[in-house]
């Protein structure tokens, strides 16, 4: 694909401003993140700080062990993705693939998960939770999340775009179901993989209420727990550290989507298949 | 879970059944408490109310504690807002297993009352100094029927604070000091542009509203409500929505707010004078871009200020070594000296006659003189809405305060409609713990 | 009734092995608290209380005349109808934008994707300050464009339409990021051979892309549907539902009963009834949006 100099600059015409408009917050974050508490609302002060209070870092990351907080978020949402991507392929490949009695309704039954209001089961697996003997432990984040209706039905979509002849082309070589599904579909469909990988790191990593919920002691928290600490102020929020400890709880997030969006490029089917 | 059955009785009314609540709670394979050993272990689960560095304080503060008792180790849970840290109080008890001990908002104490959940400490404070030495308004709100439930520590009304540099601008020099001042002074210091206002005279921090007008309502000397009913129909408390109503329509007052945007657009000078919690002093102080008055709440019959903040709470179902225990800490965090800490560290207004005969404080206040301000007009203080389900009943009040002031009803209906609607929730609720 | 032939007996337990490690986790976190939820629908559930009462309907009919429920409903209503078509055609565009090669294509991509990753908490509080009605600078730029300055989240009239400005920003990059994953798995081919035939970039929109992502896009309306009740993050953060219940929505609604008014047994009613809606919904989408969907594997 060519696009003429034309159509390459209209893109950008285009993109250019809506991504600037799109980025303002995070500047916003940014800026506030080094300035002094008293500049935030000070209009006459302008938009960026007179020196840059590198300071704001280490004293938003005083308030709590920042550093225990981040090896737990990486735990937990390291952990979940690894028992989601094996529980959610195999499902979504006996939906994709395999015929089989009440196939619909069990669907249906997957999609209850994410149909479900969050709010009103934390009762009842807090409760769950607690009778597993896992409460205040690194599991007690992990267990409720490990089936994901949403990664399966994300999966299945995928699988079912992938031409049949490539199944059946390994099934003639002799390839059993697992090996069909790890050699031929999985390769294929890895941008909707890496895609649901970013989105389940995401909302994991910043999951607030249910460890909340079910943990006590610091040695097993994550990151949002620290940030709540800056936030949930009664008496106005602690601007400056509240954006510092936002920037420190999402650049690893953000480099790992810089790093893996890459992976978008070269995906074998979007070269041209046949 | 799954081997518990769920019988549904045909009288209707299920002791056990709860879903098994109670019957994991016994299950459970942790022990309720810990034993064998000589030292009693605590848990004290508290919310994070004015800003991050609490934690530290709170943490340093038990350390200390534990250092200094050999037989009791306290663990600190923060449990992050007021309300998360009601949630995760209740989720333990649901299954039987409460924390010793813990820091809730005020009005929740004829809530955990309903539940039972707490120790009645009052033999224990008689034995001590605990009513010479308190303030009485701060110990009144863990008070319900002449017994004590637990020990105030953080304690915070809302204030007036003024933007010093807008008033000299203004040519005013003094804060206003009844309702009429304050009409007056926030007229005087209202600026618009046509239609748009640049600068208003006064906001009511929104999200609390309701607490604040308590505050009015007191300034009519009157509290609004009993342990089992609210009065908010009451002419004294109309009379109070009617004065707010009057400000909007004046166009000296925004209709609406929230509590973080409020403080933002005091500091950024936005409204000339704002009501905000005493926990807010520090923050707007180190914040603003200009000297900040603070003020009492400006009088009508007389001076009137409702109490935030909470007491450390004290829980029922522990053996009688561990209720001493939490006895012991919580003395001790409330001790003078931690007091008058507390204080100085966080804003909050500490709660012992002795802390502010201290010399620390009396330095403190020197420096600080806004400081002074809340505990003199602590004085004129009360709980705030103790009736059980305050949640639902904040939410009928400041429903009805919203749509007054959005001038969609008047202040006498929309009162007499949020009573009712929250005198039967109270009766709901009093009925189901009879 | 045919008889299964060996095969597709065979089938079928590979199927049930393959969706068992799903379906116990599924039981224990989902089934389980959903029967519970049913359960406790029709007593009177305290939390933090281990006394229960039979109720019979009277939840159900509490909830019916409930002004607040429907108030509720009726924001929850509105918010999904406008966020999530506006979010997901955004998405589309950026998405199809920046599926090609031009320069800077990561940069676009974190630019447009990197709210997804801010904490609801944080985001929340940035944008109380972008739409304060004095200084924010929401309305300086409505000042400038001319337009009237709103006083956004102070305003019963505003305050949802706010956030779900808010909402569309979080969320455009979300359903971006997943129908970029989509185009990935259309053959390049049939794009030059489109080219080839001299067909104009908009008809290869309609004509080509949709189609060929249509399961995604199918995908993406229905799991936009269920994102709606992520607004709670917000609402809980900016207004907790006011100002007048304006911004109170059906998950919040949820939560307090919940866990303020510790009326669990309220709470799982209007649970159960969010899902009933919310399944009504699906299936309607399902039967209609979901019969058009053209699956290139099939």
């Amino acid at each position: 694909m060519k696009p003429s100099f034309l159509k390459k600059y209209g893109l950008h015409a285009i993109l250019f401003p809506v991504a600037i408009l799109w980025i303002s917050p995070l500047i916003w974050i940014l800026v506030t993140s080094v300035k002094t508490r008293i500049e935030v609302f000070d209009s006459s002060s302008g938009l960026l700080p007179q020196n840059f209070i590198w300071e704001n870092y280490p004293s938003a990351m005083s308030v709590a062990p920042f550093g225990t907080y981040m090896v737990n978020s990486f735990l937990v949402t390291g952990g979940i993705l690894i028992c989601q991507i094996v529980t959610i392929s195999l499902a979504a490949y006996a939906f994709a693939r395999l015929t089989f009695p009440f196939k619909n309704v069990i669907f249906s039954l997957f999609l209850l998960q994410i149909m479900f209001p969050i709010y009103a089961i934390f009762l009842t697996n807090f409760i769950t939770v607690r009778e597993l003997g896992l409460m205040n432990s690194l599991p007690a984040m992990i267990v409720p999340f490990i089936a994901s209706g949403y990664g399966t039905f994300m999966l299945r979509q995928a699988f079912r775009q992938v031409p049949t002849e490539l199944s059946d082309a390994a099934k003639l070589d002799g390839c059993g179901h697992l090996s069909t599904l790890w050699h031929v579909y999985l390769p294929l469909v890895r941008p909707t993989l890496i895609a649901f990988a970013i989105i389940s790191i995401v909302t994991h990593w910043n999951d607030y209420m249910w460890p909340l919920l079910v943990t006590n002691s610091e040695s097993v928290r994550t990151l949002p727990i620290g940030l709540g600490l800056l936030a949930k102020s009664d008496s106005g929020a602690d601007w400056t550290r509240l954006m510092a400890a936002t920037v420190i709880v999402i650049s690893p997030l953000l480099l790992l989507f810089v790093i893996f969006q890459r992976r978008f490029v070269d995906s074998f089917m979007h070269a041209g298949l046949k | 879970m799954t081997s518990t059955k769920l019988p549904i009785s045909r009288r209707h009314f299920l002791q056990v059944g709860a879903g098994a609540i109670t019957a994991a709670g016994m299950l459970g394979t942790t022990p309720l408490f810990a034993s064998g050993t000589d030292v009693v272990k605590l848990q004290f689960m508290y919310p994070v109310g004015v800003s991050g560095d609490i934690n530290r304080i709170v943490t340093g503060m038990i350390n200390d504690f534990n250092a200094s008792h050999e037989k009791v180790q306290v663990e600190p849970i923060y449990a992050g807002s007021y309300d998360n840290t009601e949630q995760k109080v209740m989720t333990s008890l649901g299954v039987g297993e409460p924390p010793a001990t813990w820091l809730p908002i005020n009005s929740a104490l004829q809530t955990f009352l309903g539940m039972d959940a707490l120790a009645d400490v009052t033999a224990m404070a008689k034995a001590d100094d605990i009513y010479q030495d308190f303030l009485p308004g701060f110990l009144s709100i863990c008070e319900s029927e002449e017994k004590l439930y637990g020990l105030p520590f953080q304690c915070s009304t809302p204030v007036l604070y003024y933007n010093k540099d807008l008033f000299a601008k203004a040519g005013i020099n003094k804060a206003p000091d009844t309702w009429a001042e304050l009409m007056e002074t926030a007229k005087a210091l209202t600026i618009r542009n046509g239609a748009d206002v640049s600068q208003w005279g006064v906001t009511f921090g929104g999200g609390w509203h309701d607490w604040i007008f308590e505050s009015f309502v007191r300034q009519n000397a009157f509290v609004p409500w009993q342990k089992d009913k609210v009065m908010f129909d009451a002419p004294e408390a109309i009379d109070a929505l009617e004065f707010w109503v009057k400000m909007v329509k004046e166009g000296v007052m925004p209709s609406a707010s929230t509590w973080q945007g409020s403080a933002n657009d005091f500091m950024a000078g936005r409204t000339a004078m704002l009501y905000h919690s005493t926990g807010s002093l520090t923050n707007l102080r180190k914040s603003s871009p200009f000297e900040v008055g603070v003020a009492f709440m400006p009088k009508n019959k007389t001076y009137g200020a409702t109490i935030g903040g909470g007491p450390i709470l004290m829980a029922k179902n522990q053996p009688d070594t561990h209720l001493q225990a939490s006895w012991t800490f919580a003395r001790w965090m409330t001790n003078t000296q931690n007091q008058t800490h507390w204080c100085k560290e966080t804003g909050y207004i500490a709660a012992r006659k002795s802390s502010w005969e201290g010399e620390d404080l009396k330095a403190f206040v020197n420096e600080v003189p806004a400081a002074k301000v809340a505990l003199e007009q602590a004085a004129y203080a009360g709980a705030f809405l103790q009736v059980p389900g305050y949640h639902k009943v904040r939410e009928y009040l400041k429903s009805a305060l919203d749509r007054t002031l959005a001038g969609e009803i008047d202040p006498t209906s929309a009162l007499k409609d949020a009573t009712k609607q929250a005198n039967r929730e109270i009766e709901r609720l009093m009925r189901r713990r009879g | 009734m045919r008889f299964p032939s060996e095969k597709s007996t065979k089938e079928s337990l590979v199927a049930l092995a393959m969706l068992l490690p799903s379906l116990i986790f599924l039981t224990a976190f989902t089934y389980w608290p959903i029967l519970r939820s049913l359960y406790f629908s029709f007593h009177d559930v305290m939390l933090g209380s281990n006394k229960i009462y039979f109720l019979g309907w009277e939840n159900y009919e509490r909830v019916l005349t409930d002004a607040l429920f429907w108030k509720s409903f009726r924001n929850t209503a509105f918010y999904t109808l406008i966020t999530i078509p506006a979010a997901i055609i955004c998405a589309l565009l950026l998405a199809v934008a920046l599926d090609t090669k031009i320069r800077g294509v990561a940069l676009y991509r974190s630019a447009f994707f990197y709210p997804v990753m801010i904490p609801s908490v944080a985001a929340g509080m940035v944008w109380v300050f972008l739409y304060a009605p004095g200084y924010g600078p929401i309305n300086g730029m409505m000042d400038i464009l001319g337009l009237p300055k709103l006083e956004w989240l102070y305003s019963s009239e505003w305050a949802l339409p706010a956030i779900m400005i808010m909402s569309i920003w979080k969320y455009s990059g979300y359903f971006m990021l997943i129908l970029l994953a989509a185009l990935q798995l259309v053959p390049r081919d049939l794009y030059e051979a489109a080219k080839l035939d001299g067909v104009s970039t908009w008809h290869q929109l309609i004509h080509i892309t949709i189609p060929l992502i249509s399961p995604t896009i199918y995908f993406v309306v229905i799991i936009g549907i269920l994102h709606s009740y992520q607004i709670f993050d917000y609402v809980f953060v900016m207004t907790q539902g006011g100002p007048a219940d304006s911004t109170n929505v059906l998950t919040l609604y949820i939560y307090q009963n919940a866990f303020q008014y510790q009326d669990i047994g309220f709470a799982s009613t209007v649970a159960n009834m969010l899902l009933l809606f919310i399944g009504i919904l699906i299936a309607l989408i399902a039967a209609t949006l979901g019969r058009r969907v053209h699956y290139l594997g099939s």
